[in-house]
């Protein structure tokens, strides 16, 4: 028995106290990351909206997806409810997102999409319950924020992927890169060790390194940056994107993760998608993504992988946070293999 | 309370330069011209106007080693940052603070220039000038720019500003700090980043999402920067941008709703901005604020 599932056991038995989780960080020792238990035919999908709002209607195609996979769906109370751009006020999405972790029928927790809102909500949270028993929770973007809270505080794995509005409307008629997106979310809950081929990409830095996975939207991990919920980088393999932002503000995004560390110490880096916002004028920038991530990178000597499947895009496949993978970066493939843990 | 540079006599000079953004000579002319008739004389940097082909006033190397020799330049009694934009966070690393430390001068700017704020005031314990840059010299002299020449000169300021809805009443005395509100999150946990303990706390910004501008103040209420203030001032937030679904609520009102729990005065509609409204204010320094009922003081102590 590995002292991951001896965890598990003893946790789930009640014996022990809550675990203090120091500023330190539980994520320091990747030995004590948790992996939540996989889903199985019939298991629960709780749908919830804890950051924009959304309407009955605009998930109905992910409770129908969902469900011809064997699941049954759990529709939350923030679902068409409203408070400007949120699903709800906060204690209101609060209140539903803490059902959801506290419900022990519920497996997994799927959030109904991203926006703005999860960062208002976070420190209402009561994670015991869920530390306890932890389940998938999944989603993106906005999202970033309950990614890097639970890697920090719990280093409980989590998936990053598409969201219930991003489910094709008409399956039949959906683009293949959207079947094989939506398809790797089933792939990941149901515990399918994750592969993921990659395009060669001339810009990338070649090599090969093991860590576990981190990562999500570049701006929401900057405006974690000095607070509980921020990421510790070191030793793991980081992926990042992100979408309508200006060129100097993704450089200045990659200077504040250089300034605060977390490039330093990285076993690779995995740039996804950057959707660029045009320059203003005449004010042009005068630099690529390439090169604004290359200018801070060359000095390590690390393994980067650009334009990887990840970001506000059609291709977008779920990846585990918290995960221990493995890139390899060559100059006629590129590859990220989930490592499945052996029982020692 | 930090060291105060040499305040500034006739004849002293002031270095002009762009550490960041491209600025084209001629929009400095009129300060220029100001700063003279104030009875100062002006240096310029090579990195003012230029020939940059890009959105930099210059490489990073041509824009560090521009503001290095300003720095380091005994005759130069002050630099003022002709314009902000972006670009500081790229070199702050790399300036040299040796000679400045034994030797401080006034450091000028506003917007981008709050990273240098920051990082001076928390590093070295030296007084900056947070205050408007060379464009707003432009339509010549008005009470915000004369602000700059009375800060540099050590005349003590006493601002006066009326009253706003959301202001909550108090007085408050503490060190100052504070700048552009994208700029502070953007340095958390950066060794520029600042502390706001027993401090008054000054805010502003431009052109942001106001979801942006919500979750720029999560960042630093997380990183219990409001926690124990002992007095906050909230400049403009203008040119503020909307999503799709609109957010439902002015900046002012996201600011007021966040600081409800907190029970320091604080002051709304104060003139420091990106218009302008903004008056030159001195990091480090102590200062009184004093919001009562119908106006709202500012007193350098």
């Amino acid at each position: 028995m590995n002292r991951k599932r001896f965890l598990n056991s003893i946790l789930t038995l009640g014996a022990l106290p809550s675990i203090p989780f120091t500023a330190k960080g539980f994520d320091d020792d990747p030995e004590a990351l948790t992996t939540p238990k996989y889903l199985k035919s019939g298991d629960t999908i709780g749908i919830t909206a804890p950051a924009g709002h959304i309407d009955h209607e605009e998930i109905q195609p992910s409770i129908i997806q969902m469900e011809s996979w064997g699941f049954k769906t759990k529709i939350g109370a923030t679902i068409g409810k409203k408070d400007f751009t949120f699903g709800g006020t906060d204690l209101e999405r609060a209140n539903d997102f803490q059902e959801m972790l506290d419900d022990p029928s519920i497996n997994a927790i799927m959030c109904a999409r991203g926006g703005y809102g999860m960062v208002r909500i976070i420190d209402r949270l009561n994670f015991t319950a869920f530390a306890k028993k932890p389940k998938w929770i999944i989603g993106f973007s906005d999202l970033t924020v309950l990614h890097a809270h639970l890697n920090r505080n719990y280093g409980i794995a989590s998936i990053h992927s598409k969201m219930c509005n991003s489910f094709p409307d008409d399956w039949s008629k959906a683009e293949i890169i959207q079947i094989e997106t939506i398809n790797s979310i089933r792939q990941a809950l149901s515990g399918e060790p994750m592969k993921y081929l990659l395009d060669v990409n001339p810009s990338n830095i070649l090599g090969k390194a093991e860590g576990v996975l981190v990562g999500g939207n570049l701006k929401t991990l900057e405006t974690l940056s000095g607070t509980k919920s921020d990421l510790n980088t070191a030793g793991k393999i980081l992926f990042v994107e992100d979408t309508g932002e200006y060129l100097y503000s993704i450089d200045r995004m990659f200077w504040h993760l250089e300034r605060t560390g977390k490039l330093s110490k990285l076993k690779a880096l995995i740039v996804g998608g950057f959707k660029v916002k045009k320059d203003e004028g005449d004010e042009e920038f005068g630099r690529t993504v390439y090169d604004i991530v290359l200018e801070k990178v060359k000095k390590y000597d690390y393994p980067i992988c650009f334009d990887f499947p990840v970001g506000h895009q059609k291709n977008n496949f779920a990846l585990k946070c918290g995960v221990k993978h493995r890139l390899e970066v060559a100059e006629d493939r590129a590859e990220l293999k989930e490592i499945v843990s052996t029982t020692k | 309370m930090a060291k105060i540079p040499p305040y500034l006599d006739r004849g002293d000079t002031i270095g002009i330069l762009c550490p960041a953004g491209y600025m084209a000579f001629e929009r400095a002319e009129k300060c220029i011209e100001i700063l003279q008739s104030w009875g100062f004389q002006v240096k310029l940097g090579r990195t003012l106007g230029g020939n940059s082909p890009n959105y930099f006033s210059g490489t990073d190397e041509e824009r560090l080693s521009d503001f290095q020799e300003m720095l380091d330049d005994d005759d130069v009694k002050a630099v003022l940052c002709a314009r902000g934009g972006y670009g500081i966070g790229r070199i702050i690393e790399n300036i040299r603070f040796k000679k400045f430390k034994k030797a401080p001068k006034w450091i000028i700017g506003f917007s981008d220039v709050t990273v240098l704020h920051a990082h001076i005031y928390s590093n070295f314990k030296i007084s900056t000038l947070h205050a408007p840059m060379a464009a707003a010299f432009q339509d010549g002299e008005n009470e915000y720019v004369e602000s700059v020449r009375w800060a540099l000169t050590g005349r003590k300021s006493s601002y006066e500003v009326k009253a706003h809805g959301f202001n909550k009443v108090g007085t408050a005395k503490g060190e100052l700090i504070g700048g552009n509100l994208a700029l502070l999150a953007h340095i958390s946990g950066t060794s520029s980043d600042f502390k706001t303990k027993n401090r008054i706390l000054f805010l502003e910004d431009i052109g942001e999402y106001l979801y942006n501008i919500d979750r720029m103040l999560y960042q630093l209420k997380r990183n219990g920067k409001f926690d124990k203030l002992a007095g906050l001032i909230i400049g403009g937030f203008t040119e503020n941008k909307d999503t799709d679904r609109p957010f439902g609520k002015t900046a002012d009102e996201i600011i007021h709703e966040m600081f409800k729990e907190y029970d320091y005065p604080i002051a709304f509609g104060f003139p420091v901005s990106h218009e302008r409204d903004n008056y030159a204010l001195k990091i480090g320094v102590q200062y009184k604020l004093n919001v009562n009922a119908d106006k709202v003081f500012l007193d350098e102590s």
